[in-house]
This record gives C-alpha cells, structure tokens and sequence, in this order.
C-alpha cells in the first residue's frame, strides 16, 4: 500500500441537527494525488462531511488536519486560502458578467497606485489564457457567463476551482449537468490535477464514472463511514450494496408489458423557436415506455414540454387516442389526460412551503369542489393519502412541508402529483435525477406498476442504463432532429450514442 | 388525523420555543398591548380607547387583506394609496349633500347605493389596470403598480379640480361613523372582509392557487394554473377592497381630499409584514394580516395617547416594524 502522507484527515466527526445525527464519529483520509471517490445514497451524509470540511456546518465534534497540520476553517474562503476548493452541483456563478470576471472572482490580480487599487486586466487575461491552454478550455473569456450551455457553464466553474492552486479539489456531482463529451474533459482536467500531486474528493451516484477514474472509494451510509476501498478491489454491485446496506442484486424491476393501440401520435413537430426542434414525429402505445435519449442540448425537454403546452409550436399535430388536439396549455394537455414531471424537482415541480398533501392535490383540486366550488378538504386529505400510500412516501405526515423530505421521497409525492390526475399518458423527465439508488429502484418498480396497468410512459432520461432497461422503444434526438428510434433489444450504450452525437 | 398512509417518522416535538414562533406575530401584539397598558394604568383598555383603535384601523385592514394577498403570490401593490384616495372622492362626490353649492354634482341627489358602487368599481378598475399590467406586460408588480400609483393619484387630483369634497349626507356618513351597540360598524365591515378572503383562502382552490402561485409560479404553470388570470384576479380582488376601504375612508371622515389614503401602501405592507406575509411569496394568513394591522395600529394610538412626540413616533414605528419583521423571518430560515 501506499505510504505518502494523508493529504487530509479528519477524525471523529460528529455533526447533529436537531432531532438528526448527520454524522456520527466519521474518519475521512485523503493522500495528494488521489482521486478519491465519497460515495453513499442521499442523506448518508457525504454532503454534511464536505461542509463540516469547509466550515460551512460547524462540527460538534472531531477535528481536520491538513497535511499533518490541525485546521479549522471558518468559512469556504478560509478554505480556499488554505488550498481547498470546492466545485458544487448547483452553478454559483455571476451569470452577468464575462466568464474571465468570473474565473476570477474574489481572486482578481490587482495593481496597486499608491493608495488606491485597479484590476490589472492585462494579468487578468494573461493567467485566463494560461488556465484555458493548461486545461485544453476552449471557451471565449468575454462571453457572458449566461451565453454558456449549462454544460460549459459547468466546466468554468471547474476551471474556476482549479485556478485557486488549490491541493484538494472537493468536485459534488460534477457531471450531473453535463454531456458525455464534456465529462471526458473533465476526466482528462482530474487526470492532469492528480499529476500535479493534487487530491480529487469526488462525489457522485454515476458508477461507470467512479471505476474509470477513483483510485480509493469510501462509502458512507445513515452518517457512518462504511469503510474505505481501493477502487480496484470492489465491483459495482459489491459497492450498491455496501450503500444501501442490503442486498441490491437488480438495479431495475423486471418491466412487463403489452404495448396496445396507440394513444399518441405526434407527426412533424416543429417548435416555434427555430433553434429548437424540428420535424418530430413518433407513436406511444398503450401500456409502453418511450424512452427519449440525447445529449445536453438535444432539445428533449423542449420537445415534451411542447407536448405539454408549455411551448409554442409553429407546425405539426398531436393526436390523442386518435383524435388531433389542440393543445395550447398545460391545462389543455391535463384535460387531454397528459401528466408532466419536470426535470427541475426544485425549480419548476414542488412547491416548497406547502404541505404533502397541497402538492399532491395542485392539479386535481378542480375534482374535489362541492357546491359553490367549496374545496372538500377531507377527501382531498383522504385521496392524497391513498396515492402517497401507493407510492411509499417517507413523512412524518401528510401536513409536513415538501421541503423537509429528501429528493427522492419529494419525487413520489410528485409521481402522486400526477397519478392523481388520472393521466393515460405520463411525462417523466428525468425521472430518477438526483435521488438514491434505493429510490431509483422505488420509483422503476412504480414505472413498470404503470405500464402493467395500461398507463403509457414518456421517459427523458441522460442515463444510458436507464432507456436500455425500462423502454419499450427509445428515440434519439440530437440537436433537435430526430436521429433515430431503436426497439428494445436493439438499444445499447453505443447505438444510442452514435444516433445522439450524429452531428457532433 | 390517521397518518399511517405514510410511514411515520419521530413525532414532531413542539416545544414553548416552536410555539412562539409559530405564534410570533400574536406573541408581538400581545405582548405590546400588555406594555401599554401597564404604561397608561390600564386606560388604553377602555371601551372607549379600543373603539378608537379598530375605528382608526378599519380602513386600513381592508388595504392590507388586498395587498396581503397580492404578496402572497409574490407581488407587490404600491398604488393602494392613491387608489383608496380615488375611490374616496368618486364615492364621496356622489354623496354630497344637495344643498352644497361646491358640489361637484350640485342639485343631485343619488340613491345611497351610488357612491358605493362607484366607489368600488374605481378601485376594480384600478385593481384590473394592475393585475393586467403584472402578468401580460412582464413588468415587474414594484414598476407597474409605481406607475398606476401615479395615475389613481392624477385622476383623483384631475377629478376634484384638487379641491376637497365634502359636506357629505348623514345617511351616507353613518355607514362609518354609526356602531351597532358597542361594536363600531367600521368593525363589523372590516370583520367580513377579513372573513371573506380567509374563506377565500381556505376553502376555495384559488387560494391555493395564490399560495402556490408565490412558492413557485413556473411549478404552478406546470401544475395547469392560469397564472396570469390568477394573477389579475388577485389584483382586481385587491382594487375592489381597496375600493371599499376608500368609500368608508370618505364616510368616516366625511370628505375626501388630496391627502386622502396617501402614505397607505406603506402602512399596509408595513402590517402584513409584522404578521408575518413573507415577501418572498407563499405564505401569510389571514389572522397574521389583521394582528399586523392591529400591532401597528397599537404603536400609533399607544404612542400618541402617551404623547410621544409624533417626530419620535415615526423613528419607533420603524424600529419596532424591522425587529419584528428579523425575527419573524428567521423561522423561514433554512437549518
């Protein structure tokens, strides 16, 4: 085994919230020049330890050295200065100002005129060039952070993290907003940082991407560290199950189905704005799953949130069970019997402040008005609670806000949401983003129970593995134009990434 | 309430701490009606002084059930001045008393129901010029309702020839001024109001749909609401209690001028705030509004029946505001 000095260690970190041990007596090694994977399922605690790390949570107990040397940081920007930085899930960044200004936020070269200071621009410039060759970026420094895709928006804020010199580079789901093409840059960017003898902590739930590049991974679950692995030693299932604490042989439920007459029919639907999609046209049977694949950009959800009414579309028809609608708002498409999961759990689908059962009634309060269009309460109450049931979500009540559940337990209430509606047609836009392998599983077994009932299923999804098991039929854009439908059988990894980088 | 649909985790534990913040906005306005009667001896607990209190305060709670529920879908109205101000002198200038040579409308005389109607359709009508502007013009609720601030308050100054409008009949007058037994008619009107968009809120789905509309309006959209009808509902529902207040406003006084409503929206905002309407969207209760009305309404009669000097009343009415306002937002806070 290895012998170099841990880079960091920490010891016996304790961390409660009220009512909530996060962390009970965790111990956390990394050596310089690893990459280091922290895995576990959401609210194990991964999350807490890296803000314990950071100062953002203080720790009720334990302590931090960085190499050899007991720390305590106060704060992220004591962090930084001590050589760690952190990249975040969620995008942090100025989107009004030029990507240059952002990489160098908080850390602009100034020059210094007597008493009085400006931004050397010229140094400025210099050191972005030199941080965009070192890193093979190839981005124009002037661009306002907003002109940037998600994706490249993505690999400034790595950029950004690396340019603090930093020894450590803590990066929390890094790709979960990125395309592939861009996770092999950013693979190439950890590969060049552990030359330079730095430590890569590396969160994420994608397993392909933890064996291809950790050297060690720790496993953390219900706030204990499970142990800690080099990465050469484990296999994917050995880890699922070191995760989930039990026995996770199926990753997928077996998905019967008998594909009927067809419910929906979209024919040459092309969206209004003309850098969108263009010309799609496919069928949803009864009782299937269509899976829709592509690359970041690929205009999947544009496409369903068309089909929703949510986006203006300049030509093309939609049928349902065989009759051409009109569908111009969401209200129109929830008449037509179409239900929509958004993608952006936190932006567009819960209400945060009110109550499970408020949530999960939104779009059917319609349905339970008595006379004078009193709401009736009790059998709103009543039928929430039935579907939650159904859905096996964890809360203390019914009354509980939405905001304290975990994501994966939000997403059923919004699968409840919706199944409420009593939709025949059910749009999930990537379903299982963000939530843990347990509930990925609930909430597969809940797709194949609606399938078997007749239900059909929309699914946009960037998770190969996820088309390839659970679609009937999966169809590829890419750029906007339809590149392809592949039956199940015929989707793997590759046909669906030669159709989904068809124009690249 | 059975819960065993879903599975139940470790029961909530309220303590005396949870309770009071829960409670917040009533633990402020009792515990400041507590200080002022021990300061005056137990005088401000006089029949005579509460009549006072909620007679001075009425126009006001019917300002802050408008504005209360357009912050709860995450808007903004600072027209409600300037819109009660108008809706005053319309209804006023239709209850002039036929004798009055300055009329505005001299020698006629209008049914009762007139200056009423008038009255509420003025601020209708303003309600529904904002509501539109809010959700079809993309500007934002602090703009548009800036800009229609300063038109209710033209009209009301063009309307008037900016003179007063007075000498108002008895039989209109008493409508504010009259009380049934002990309990000022002013209170009796404000109670209904208070009653109707609580009901509103309550028992009817578009008051969750103004909840929701301010927790995540891109989520309501999704969810199949019409956000923009909602959007200038809420804003004509407001207009239209806006539009009531300003007739009792004129009632009460018994004219209506310039000065009319000015400085309302502050006041009103100002109350649902202290009971505990976030600005942020999503959330307030009826109850909260009226304890914010009544708060404020407490510090101003408190202070004045103790003679404070008015410059200093001013300075404590805000401190007291931004303190309640700090802590009542901490429970909003995320651990």
């Amino acid at each position: 085994m290895d012998d170099r000095e841990y880079i960091l260690e920490m010891t016996g970190v304790d961390k409660r919230f009220p009512g909530v041990v996060a962390l009970d007596g965790v111990d956390f090694r990394v050596r310089p020049g690893e990459v280091h994977a922290l895995m576990g399922e959401n609210g194990a605690g991964k999350s807490t330890l890296m803000n314990c790390l950071f100062g953002i949570h203080q720790m009720d107990a334990g302590e931090v050295f960085l190499a050899g040397r007991k720390v305590k940081f106060l704060s992220a920007k004591d962090a930084l200065m001590a050589g760690v930085s952190m990249i975040h899930q969620e995008l942090s960044n100025v989107p009004k100002r030029s990507v240059q200004e952002n990489l160098w936020l908080g850390q602009e070269p100034w020059v210094r005129y007597g008493p009085f200071k400006t931004l050397n621009k010229k140094k400025m410039r210099q050191k972005t060039l030199e941080l965009m060759k070192e890193l093979e970026i190839e981005i124009n420094p002037d661009l306002l952070m907003e002109q940037l895709s998600i994706s490249r928006q993505q690999i400034c804020e790595i950029a950004k993290a690396v340019s603090y010199d930093a020894r450590i580079v803590v990066m929390d789901e890094p790709t979960s907003s990125i395309s592939e093409v861009e996770a092999e840059h950013l693979f190439r960017i950890i590969r060049g940082l552990k030359e330079k003898n730095v430590a890569v902590i590396y969160i994420s739930h994608k397993m392909d991407e933890i064996f291809r590049i950790a050297d060690q991974i720790s496993v953390m679950r219900d706030g204990r560290m499970i142990g800690t692995y080099p990465a050469a030693g484990v296999d994917e299932e050995k880890l699922i199950n070191l995760m989930v604490g039990r026995d996770m042989t199926h990753r997928f439920p077996p998905v019967e189905s008998n594909p009927g007459e067809i419910c929906l029919q979209v024919e040459h639907l092309t969206a209004a704005n003309p850098r969108s999609f263009k010309d799609i046209s496919f069928t949803l049977r009864k009782g299937e799953i269509l899976g829709i694949g592509g690359l970041v950009g690929a205009q999947r959800t544009e496409l369903v949130e068309a089909i929703f009414g949510l986006r203006t579309v300049a030509s093309g028809t939609i049928a349902v069970h065989g009759k051409p609608v009109n569908i111009r708002s969401s209200g129109d498409a929830i008449a037509q019997g179409i239900g929509f999961i958004t993608e952006d759990r936190r932006g567009s689908g819960i209400f945060p402040l009110l109550s499970i059962v408020t949530n999960t009634a939104m779009p059917s309060l319609g349905r339970f008005r008595r006379l004078f269009g009193v709401l009736n309460h009790r059998k709103i109450f009543e039928a929430c609670r039935r579907i939650n049931e159904a859905m096996r979500t964890k809360a203390p009540s019914l009354n509980t806000l939405i905001q304290n559940l975990s994501g994966g337990n939000q997403q059923k209430v919004l699968v409840a949401r919706w199944l409420l509606t009593l939709p025949d047609i059910l749009i999930m836009d990537e379903p299982t983003r963000g939530i843990d392998v347990g509930a990925k599983f609930e909430i597969y077994t809940i797709m194949a129970d609606l399938v078997r009932e007749g239900k059909s299923i929309i699914m946009v999804s960037s998770e190969m593995n996820e088309l390839i098991a659970m679609a009937n039929q999966v169809l590829v854009l890419c750029e906007g134009r339809h590149t392809g439908t592949l039956a199940r059988g015929e989707a793997t990894q590759e046909s669906i990434m030669r159709l989904a980088a068809k124009f690249e | 309430m059975d819960n065993s649909a879903v599975s139940v985790a470790a029961p909530e534990r309220t303590s005396l701490r949870t309770h009071l913040s829960r409670h917040s906005s009533l633990v402020t306005f009792i515990s400041l009606a507590l200080l002022l009667t021990i300061l005056t001896h137990g005088a401000a607990l006089s029949v005579d002084s509460v009549q006072n209190l909620v007679v001075a305060e009425a126009v006001r709670a019917f300002a802050a059930l408008g504005v209360g529920m357009i912050i709860i879908t995450r808007g903004i109205d600072l027209s409600i001045g300037s819109v009660v101000g108008l809706a005053a002198s319309v209804a006023a200038s239709f209850a002039q008393t036929a004798d009055y040579s300055s009329a505005l409308y001299p020698g006629h005389v209008f049914p009762l129901w007139l200056p009423i109607l008038a009255g509420i359709a003025t601020g209708a009508l303003f309600g529904l010029l904002n509501g539109a502007l809010v959700a079809y013009s993309r500007l934002p609720a602090f703009i548009a309702t800036l800009g229609t601030m300063s038109i209710a308050h033209g009209c009301q100054l063009i309307y008037t020839h900016a003179a007063s409008v007075g000498s108002l009949r008895p039989d209109y007058k008493v409508l504010a001024q009259g009380s049934w037994g002990p309990v000022p008619n002013l209170a009796i009107f404000a109670f209904i109001a208070a009653l109707a968009v609580w009901m509103l809120l309550r028992f009817f789905r578009q008051g969750t749909y103004f909840y929701a509309i301010g927790g995540n309006e891109v989520a309501a959209k999704v969810s199949g609401i019409n956000v923009n009808r909602q959007l200038i509902l809420v804003y004509t529902y407001a207009g239209i209690l806006y539009g009531i207040g300003g007739c009792l406003l004129a009632a009460r006084i018994g004219l209506a001028d310039a000065l009319s409503g000015q400085g309302m929206e502050l006041d009103a905002i100002a109350a649902v705030t202290v009971g505990g309407v976030s600005q942020s969207g999503g959330v307030g209760t009826v109850s909260g509004m009226m304890l914010g009305v009544l708060t404020l309404g407490i510090i101003n009669y408190g202070m004045a029946y103790m003679g404070i000097d008015s410059y200093f009343q001013l300075l404590i009415k805000g401190m007291i505001i931004l303190i309640a306002v700090y802590f009542d937002m901490r429970k909003y806070k995320r651990r």
